[in-house]
C-alpha cells in the first residue's frame, strides 16, 4: 500500500513539475523617447502608456524600438539603446500574476528591482536628459 | 527381540498417545519381557523427575506481581476509556479512527500524498493567475542614481537624476 501511494505521489509530481519549472514570462519591451519641447504628441503605438506618461514633463513621445522577449528566471536579456548603451533586463521572481524585474544600467551604475502585476508596465528612464530629450525603457509582462 | 524393537518407541508414550490396540499389545509384551519392563520403569522414573523439577521451578516463580500488573493495566484502560468519552467515542474509534490510531504510519503515508497534491494544485492555480482585474500594488527597490519613482496605477515610472551624466 505504501509503495502504491509513493508511486502515485511521484507520478503526480512528474506530471505537474514541468509546468512549475517553466517560469518563462513573455514581455514586450520598448525603447521610447520623451521630449520636453514641441507640440504635445504621443506616438499612436504608445497609446497604452499615455496615462502612465502623463505625469512626466515630457510632452512628445516617440517609440524608438520594440522587441518581444521570453524571460526565464535569472537569465538576463540585453536591450540595445540608440546611444550605444545597453540596458539589462532580468526576471527575478514570478508568483502567479506578479513578476519582479531588475533593470540595470551599467553606464550609470543603476539597478532597479520592480515588482508589477499582469497589466502593469514599467517605465524606466535609461539615459539622462540631453537637450530636453531622454530615453525610457518600458516593460510589460504578458502583453496582449 | 524383534518385538522389543517394535515396542521400544511406545515405551515412552504418554497417556492417550497410543491406541487401545497398541496399548493392549504393549501391555502383553511387557508382561513377557523383563528388559522392556526395566526400560519402561526407567523412562517413567525419568519422566517423573523431569516433571517434578519443572513443577518445582515453576512454583518457585512468584506470578502474583505479574497478575497485579495486568489487572492494574486493565483498570487503567477502563478508566481512560471512561475519561476520554462516552461509548459513542469508543465506537467511533473502533471504526476509521480506530484504524488510524492503530496504524499511525499508514495514516501518515496516506495523508502525505494528498497534502502534497493539494499544495501543488494551490500552487499551480496561483501561478496560472486568477485575473482578478484589480489594480495591483507593486514594490520597488532601487540602487544607484535613481532620484524619483512615480507610482501609478499602470505601474512604476523610474526617473534618473539629471546630474553630470546627462
Amino acid at each position: 500500500m505504501l509503495r502504491t501511494l509513493f508511486a502515485a505521489t511521484l507520478v503526480t509530481l512528474a506530471a505537474v513539475a514541468p509546468g512549475i519549472a517553466r517560469a518563462e514570462v513573455p514581455v514586450h519591451v520598448r525603447v521610447i523617447k520623451g521630449l520636453r519641447q514641441g507640440p504635445p504628441k504621443v506616438d499612436p503605438r504608445l497609446d497604452d502608456l499615455r496615462r502612465q506618461l502623463s505625469p512626466l514633463a515630457y510632452v512628445r513621445w516617440e517609440q524608438v524600438s520594440e522587441k518581444r522577449l521570453d524571460l526565464n528566471r535569472g537569465r538576463t536579456e540585453f536591450v540595445e539603446l540608440p546611444d550605444g548603451d545597453t540596458a539589462a533586463l532580468t526576471l527575478q521572481e514570478r508568483h502567479g500574476d506578479t513578476v519582479t524585474f531588475e533593470v540595470a544600467l551599467t553606464s550609470r551604475n543603476t539597478q532597479s528591482r520592480l515588482t508589477v502585476q499582469k497589466g502593469q508596465r514599467i517605465v524606466h528612464q535609461v539615459t539622462g536628459e540631453k537637450k530636453g530629450a531622454a530615453l525610457f525603457l518600458t516593460v510589460m509582462a504578458w502583453p496582449p | 527381540m524383534k518385538d522389543c524393537v517394535r515396542f521400544a518407541p511406545m515405551l515412552g508414550a504418554r497417556e492417550g498417545e497410543l491406541t487401545q490396540d497398541e496399548q493392549r499389545a504393549l501391555d502383553a509384551h511387557l508382561e513377557g519381557c523383563a528388559d522392556c519392563r526395566a526400560t519402561a520403569a526407567e523412562l517413567a522414573a525419568l519422566d517423573g523427575l523431569v516433571g517434578e523439577s519443572l513443577m518445582a521451578r515453576a512454583n518457585s516463580r512468584d506470578f502474583a506481581p505479574f497478575v497485579d500488573q495486568v489487572m492494574a493495566r486493565v483498570a487503567l484502560r477502563q478508566a481512560q476509556g471512561e475519561r476520554t468519552g462516552s461509548g459513542a467515542t469508543a465506537r467511533a474509534r473502533r471504526g476509521f479512527l480506530g484504524w488510524l490510531f492503530a496504524h499511525p504510519r499508514a495514516a501518515i503515508a496516506s495523508v502525505v500524498p494528498v497534502v502534497a497534491v493539494a499544495a501543488l494544485v494551490v500552487y499551480v492555480r496561483s501561478s496560472s493567475g486568477g485575473g482578478s482585474g484589480e489594480v495591483a500594488m507593486f514594490e520597488m527597490a532601487t540602487e544607484g542614481e535613481v532620484t524619483m519613482v512615480l507610482q501609478t496605477k499602470d505601474g512604476p515610472v523610474v526617473l534618473l537624476d539629471d546630474g553630470e551624466h546627462s
